[in-house]
């Protein structure tokens, strides 16, 4: 393994931005007409902290990182709501160049699909050569010492890598390349789509290991999408639980983790086989997650699967209130709050919503 | 380097088999003639007073192979002779060598298809990226309903068409023959324009035929790379529009290498009915008058030749796929 140390990268002062998601709702055009994958999102990314997304496929993960970047693709559109980035402003609102130039420079995107995030036709030198031009990037000798070194930190022959076409490596070694294409330009907002899917356990484990490292190098603020639990528990500083478009729960992981609020946080939780102890207490969590076309227009969308149901769960939608350090949406877990914990973001969190609608 | 050799020889190999099939083809098909021109050719020229020596030389200069002997040396005869580009002696062109009357013939038709190939690629493909580009706007619609009518109309109908509209409703353009004879031929602008003058029709004819397919098979190729992974993880990372334009072509461009092969292939081929419709003096007119001639000498040779053409338009569009996709250069397959 080649263990090259990079120098910190002349950043001339920038700093790890905050990001405020406030409001969020993505649609798709369907033949049902236009249903909501996101709805009324609100999170807030600490800056310099490493925040994951958890959520079964399907819940609305993707869609909200592609929101981050204002690249939700068609059939889908942004319909209501903001994402403020520091120093870029309000992203939905950002078009043609300007978006562009924010996209890669100041937002580096680890593709769910990373291992076919590359041009079959042209050798990873090249497309990092393409990458240099497109950002004005002066001195592309020292991005491909950059990358040349990135590479190896991540096990890999950097000046072979380079000089190889997507076919001649390995998915985990394109997995790693679209991180080092993420990182490359020095962007200090960087959001990991399911950056470990496809790997083997010590692959995975490696390249959490690095994203981290390099998180705090650098003086990033980090997005980690991913389904797996285990991924988010070590290496995210603070936790959203995403289901049916709505995050359900955010909070510090290790308050969301070790105490959770939200019957569905507690069902994924019960959900991991546990390598001691007796495995009929991994329970699966019963049914299914709804799809577009299923997701309730009234209520809680957790109700059908939810051990906690109550009756109001079936016409009013759950408020996001503060339980301790944790931010919740739950008809159950609100009425077991004392009234101190209170909604702080609710209010606005509406307010913002019916602005936009 | 040596996987481009190793498709360039299977190549070869495969075209030498064609070849040899359609040579020997052209063997049985002069051998068993009904009628037996060779004998009747022979027992002519003895009529004529001629030594039975003299007039089975004669005779194998016509045909490529002895008229007496068996039938394996016959074969060998005639191949040999292929082999030697002497190809025989036209019946109906007295004196002239097949191989001679086929050179001049080629040109004729090779360039023209070749022509109106690259033409019709060049404007197809363009369009077919717009088709695809604009393909939920009228402009889409419009490149696409075009082409698919232009692609399901036959090649002949088209050349009907273009020569009724052209030579006789609106009698701007003159068909028959390669130049009009009246000019002086020669390095003039009044040869030069006259040459181009005759072609346009069949030029005209192989581009549209071929111009539908383009577009469409661009469309949707690009269709299928815009959806692509990599294209959205190019946007992502802020790749200049350009850029980005760049990597969808040539990623869409390649599979239609393919099809190049079997347009340029299936152009050769329709050249018989385009220049017997606009008389346009190349191998398929030549192939024509060589059957209604009965001059089985020269048929056989316009088969070889269109033959040669589809085996070397195939490597041709082989050896610019395999320059292109960096999978089969390294041998990894790809597509084939
Ligand atoms: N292009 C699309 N057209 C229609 N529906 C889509 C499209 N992309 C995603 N969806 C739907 O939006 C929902 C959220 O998808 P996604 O954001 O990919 O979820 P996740 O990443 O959590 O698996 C899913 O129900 C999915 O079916
Ligand atoms: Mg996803």
């Amino acid at each position: 393994m080649v263990m090259t140390s990079v120098k910190a990268p002349a950043t001339s002062g920038r700093r790890a931005p905050g990001v405020r998601v406030s409001g969020l709702s993505v649609v798709y055009r369907t033949p049902a007409g236009e249903l909501p994958a996101v709805s009324g999102v609100d999170l807030e990314l600490v800056p310099g902290s490493i925040t994951g997304v958890v959520g079964e496929s399907g819940s609305g993960k993707s869609t909200l990182a592609l929101s981050l970047l204002n690249a939700v693709q068609p059939p889908g559109r942004i319909s209501a709501g903001s994402v403020e980035i520091d120093g870029l402003g309000d992203v939905v609102r950002l078009r043609g160049e300007e978006l562009r130039k924010a996209r890669g420079r100041h937002i580096g995107y680890v593709f769910q699909a990373a291992q076919n995030s590359l041009n079959p036709l042209k050798t990873v030198g090249k497309q990092l050569l393409d990458l240099g031009r497109s950002h004005d990037v002066a001195d592309l000798r020292a991005l491909v010492r950059d990358a040349r070194d990135l590479l190896g930190r991540m096990g890999m022959d950097g000046a072979r890598v380079l000089d190889s076409h997507q076919h001649e490596l390995s998915g985990g070694m394109r997995q790693r390349v679209g991180i080092m294409l993420a990182l490359v330009l020095n962007a200090h907002l960087v959001v990991l789509d399911e950056p470990t899917t496809a790997l083997d356990m010590i692959t995975q484990a490696n390249i959490l290991r690095i994203v981290r490292e390099v998180h705090e190098e650098r003086g990033l603020t980090t997005l980690v999408i991913t389904h797996d639990l285990g991924v988010v528990a070590e290496i995210a500083d603070r936790l959203a639980v995403m289901y049916g478009g709505r995050v359900v729960e955010q909070g510090p992981t290790r308050q969301v983790l070790g105490a959770p609020r939200h019957p569905y946080t507690q069902g994924l939780l019960r959900a991991i086989p546990r390598l001691v102890g007796d495995i009929d207490e991994a329970r699966a969590l019963p049914g299914r997650p709804p799809t577009l076309g299923t997701i309730p227009a009234t209520g809680c969308v957790f109700r059908e699967r939810c051990p906690l149901r109550a009756e109001i769960c079936a016409t009013a939608e759950p408020r996001a209130i503060s339980l301790g350090e944790s931010i919740v949406a739950c008809h159950v877990a609100e009425a077991g709050a004392g009234p101190e914990g209170r909604t702080r973001q609710a209010a606005e969190a509406r307010k913002a919503r019916e602005e936009h609608t | 380097m040596t996987v481009i050799a190793r498709r360039l020889g299977g190549h070869l190999a495969r075209g030498l088999v064609m070849i040899l099939v359609v040579t020997t083809i052209s063997f049985v098909i002069i051998r068993n003639i009904p009628g037996d021109p060779l004998l009747a050719r022979y027992e002519k020229l003895i009529e004529q007073g001629m030594s039975p020596e003299q007039a089975e030389r004669a005779t194998a200069v016509l045909y490529g192979f002895m008229p007496s002997g068996s039938l394996w040396e016959q074969y060998l005869d005639y191949m040999s002779g292929l082999f030697r580009l002497d190809l025989g002696q036209s019946v109906s062109m007295p004196g002239a060598q097949v191989t001679d009357v086929l050179a001049s013939a080629a040109k004729w038709t090779v360039l023209p298809v070749l022509v109106g190939t690259l033409l019709s690629f060049l404007v197809g493909v363009t369009m077919g990226v717009y088709a695809a580009i604009r393909r939920s706007g009228k402009l889409g619609d419009v490149l696409a309903v075009s082409g698919s009518l232009l692609h399901g109309l036959p090649q002949y109908v088209l050349a009907l068409l273009l020569s009724a509209i052209f030579t006789t409703l609106l009698p701007i353009l003159s068909s028959g023959g390669t130049a009009d004879i009246m000019v002086e031929p020669g390095f003039n602008a009044a040869y030069i324009g006259s040459l181009i003058e005759h072609a346009t029709l069949p030029i005209a004819t192989y581009a549209l035929a071929s111009y539908g397919g383009w577009i469409l098979a661009m469309k949707s190729s690009v269709v299928t790379v815009l959806g692509d992974d990599f294209i959205l993880a190019a946007e992502l990372r802020g790749l200049r529009r350009g850029t980005v334009f760049r990597y969808v072509a040539r990623n869409a461009i390649l599979p239609l290498f393919t099809i190049l092969a079997l347009s340029l292939g299936l152009l050769f081929g329709g050249a018989i009915f385009i220049e017997r419709i606009f008389n346009y003096p190349g191998l398929g007119l030549l192939l024509i008058d060589s059957i209604t001639n009965r001059d089985y000498a020269l048929m056989g040779g316009a088969f070889l030749l269109i033959t040669v053409a589809i085996v070397i338009a195939n490597i041709a569009a082989d050896m610019l796929y395999t320059a292109i996709d960096p999978r089969v250069r390294s041998g990894e397959g790809g597509a084939a």
